[in-house]
């Protein structure tokens, strides 16, 4: 996967950058529009990461620009605005996404696999997810360990349906809380964790070996190994 | 919109300043009529009154001099019906008697001696014999049988007889009545008309006030980018709406510069905590032990509450300055409610504590949900540090007019006394709690930006209570931002 990262600050590309080719990106960086321009035109990227505070032009004008330069990889905007610009939204319904400021890198990656799946030909829906012994049905909404139902809420059997889809990654609580509640919130309470240990109570209950990995200060894993 | 200024015409300002206006107008005249009428009347009194007293002392004179024979009577009579052929403001009468005037002496015995007029002459006698008449000074005299008073004047002569020369105040009336009645006419034309001429100027005049006030309130709701119409006349409405819109440019300006400085102070804070975040996660990744990892996890939590505390910061200095800015979209807060809800029981019951909603149907309004979600999930992260275990928390959703109203009640403690007088200020629970102080600050920013409000204090029982109003209107505005902004093309 070849990607392209245009960043003006040294240290947040530094970052990325190793953090991206640990997730196993081949990443090039610009800290400039025009670089940026430059880069696009000559390698063909299979995404991109712009970020919309650049010194030379505005990130909007750039993605446009590549845009209009026959670049159709999709764009992943960083946005330190607080109040994401209107135009940023139109991009998102084209398909693009867009990321605040300070994010955690496991959001970055799961937003990064989500636009590459979105271009790639869609295939067919699978109606059951199996992870290790834990087996989810998607279509009567029963979840099943080592055979024997875990007798799941439907809000219990959504958060197990998004650790599985994102099983071996990391998923953080605001990735939680955007995609299985339906909100972007920062709860400076414990509210994503005590979801988390109920669902571990059915899940990891009855002497199983634990699916369900808490790494502090970054969120949760299902483990597929 | 012009059938919307005709519907209130009674409570208008146009209606009550012409009204006003008519109503001087039509006084004033009428006050300048009375005089004119008086001025008249007095005239014509004046001019009869010369002549009575010039007749009557021609009567006076002829009846000296004429020999007192047999045909005493009839020259006397002859020279009073003359006189009374060359009557003042006379009209034509259709009886061929003249009733206008009237002839009459006395002997001096008061007996009638002589008459010259309509009917008998008793009536007459006995009217002048009831009251006393003064020679020289014409008086007036309301005889029996006749509708309209004579003015009589006398005269005694030598022989001791009196003579009486009376005349009818009829025509002297009747042309006094025409000329109220002529007056009356076109007095009440000049009113309606003035009426009309002021009412139809001032409420076009006024309805340009208007259509800036309904302009202006609409702009202070929806965008500041849309101004108010204006007109090209130099008048003071052009005045009024130049000066809106001037001040609206201002507005604009300094609104535009807080987001430039709001923005700009979150770019430069958030680069930083971007890179130390993505640094902490890299050397967390890259630490095996957990007692290692421990420091760099709270870190990163600090971190994370620092960025929020950032973020509604930053939200509650621009609802301060009415400057926070609204995604809008049709949120259902009864659906919204029950999920935040459902996110919070677990959390909630772990603690104790029991939570309910009491919601009738959904509730549609245009709002921004991503505040609205922050905005409960506030309230919410609130009563769970803050209520002692065992407690319990009711949400009430329900419509009151064109308001939504959203409670949260609890039976725990309440605010202390010390906090309540300072609940929406910033940073009021401070240092002493793991929050960061802004909840009600934000809750209050977030209803304010909506164009509502919030009620915080303690239930009298015991307890806490928020009360959040939020206006249903939020749909008309997006209408009419727009028409306003085809007003102003």
């Amino acid at each position: 996967m070849r990607l392209l990262l245009v960043e003006d600050e040294i240290d947040i590309q530094n970052f990325l950058r190793s953090s991206l080719q640990e997730a196993g990106y081949q990443v090039e960086a610009a800290a400039d529009g025009k670089a940026a321009e430059r880069l696009a035109i000559d390698g063909q990227y299979d995404i991109l990461i712009v970020d919309l505070g650049l010194p030379d032009q505005d990130g909007i004008s750039l993605i446009l620009r590549l845009r209009q330069l026959g670049v159709r990889a999709p764009v992943l905007i960083l946005s330190a605005r607080r109040s994401v610009d209107d135009r940023v939204r139109g991009l998102e319904q084209g398909g693009d996404d867009y990321l605040t400021k300070p994010f955690a890198l496991a959001e970055l990656l799961a937003r990064l696999r989500n636009l590459l799946k979105r271009n790639s030909p869609p295939g067919t829906e699978a109606t059951r997810l199996r992870v290790l012994d834990l087996e989810l049905d998607l279509l009567r909404r029963e979840a099943t360990r080592s055979g024997e139902n875990l007798q799941l809420t439907p809000q219990e059997f959504v958060l197990l349906e998004y650790l599985c889809r994102n099983a071996g990654r990391v998923v953080t609580r605001s990735m939680i809380l955007d995609k299985v509640w339906g909100m972007r919130i920062q709860p400076d309470t414990n509210v994503v964790d005590v979801h988390i240990y109920r669902l571990r109570g059915k899940v990891d209950g009855h002497g199983q070996q634990p699916l369900i990995r808490t790494l502090r200060g970054v969120g949760y894993v299902l483990k597929d190994r | 919109m012009s059938s919307k200024i005709a519907s209130p015409n009674m409570h208008s300002a146009a209606w009550r300043i012409s009204l006003w206006a008519t109503l001087a107008f039509a006084c004033g005249t009428m006050l300048v009529f009375v005089f004119l009428h008086n001025f008249v009347a007095d005239d014509i009194q004046r001019r009869s009154d010369a002549w009575l007293s010039g007749e009557v002392e021609v009567l006076g004179d002829v009846a000296e001099r004429t020999p007192k024979d047999a045909l005493y009577d009839r020259v006397v009579g002859e020279v009073a019906e003359l006189a009374g052929k060359e009557v003042p403001n006379k009209l034509p009468s259709e009886s061929t008697s003249n009733d206008s005037v009237f002839f009459l002496q006395t002997g001096d015995d008061g007996s009638l001696k002589l008459w010259v007029g309509a009917g008998n002459g008793r009536p007459n006698l006995k009217a002048i014999q009831a009251i006393r008449i003064v020679p020289d000074h014409p008086t007036d005299l309301r005889v029996g049988g006749f509708d309209v008073p004579f003015r009589v004047a006398s005269i005694r002569i030598d022989d001791g007889t009196n003579i009486y020369l009376g005349l009818s105040e009829r025509d002297e009336l009747r042309v006094l009545r025409s000329l109220r009645v002529r007056f009356f006419l076109i007095w009440l034309l000049l009113v309606l008309f003035g009426f009309g001429i002021v009412f139809f100027t001032t409420r076009r005049m006024l309805s340009h006030v208007r259509e800036i006030t309904e302009a202006a309130s609409r702009i202070g709701h929806s965008d500041l980018n849309a101004r108010v119409p204006t007109t090209e006349r130099n008048d003071e409405v052009g005045h009024l709406a130049r000066t809106l819109n001037r001040m609206l440019d201002r507005i604009e300006t300094s609104i535009h510069q807080l987001h430039t400085i709001t923005d700009s102070l979150a770019h430069d804070l958030r680069s930083p905590l971007t890179a130390i975040r993505g640094k902490l996660e890299m050397s967390l990744s890259a630490v095996d032990q957990a007692e290692q990892a421990e420091p760099i996890v709270s870190a990163i939590e600090e971190l994370d509450r620092l960025t929020e505390f950032l973020n509604q910061s930053l939200d509650v200095a621009e609802s301060k300055a009415d400057a926070l800015r609204l995604t809008r979209s049709e949120v259902d807060l009864d659906e919204l409610l029950r999920i935040m809800i459902d996110l919070y029981e677990p959390s909630m019951s772990e603690k104790g504590l029991q939570i309910q909603l009491r919601s009738e149907d959904s509730i549609h309004i245009a709002a921004d949900a991503a505040l609205i979600h922050r905005m409960v999930a506030n309230i919410f992260d609130n009563e769970l540090k803050h209520l002692p275990a065992e407690c319990k928390i009711t949400m009430v959703l329900k419509e009151e007019g064109e308001s939504i109203v959203l409670i949260c009640e609890d039976n725990g403690p309440g605010f202390s006394e010390e906090v309540l007088p300072h609940l929406f200020e910033r940073r009021v629970r401070g240092l002493e709690s793991n929050g960061h102080g802004l909840g009600l600050a934000f809750i209050d920013a977030v209803a304010r930006a909506h164009g509502g409000t919030v009620k915080a204090g303690n239930r009298p029982n015991g307890g806490a209570r928020i009360e959040v109003m939020l206006p249903r209107t939020a749909r008309e505005f997006a209408k009419a931002s727009i028409a306003v902004r085809q007003g102003a093309d």
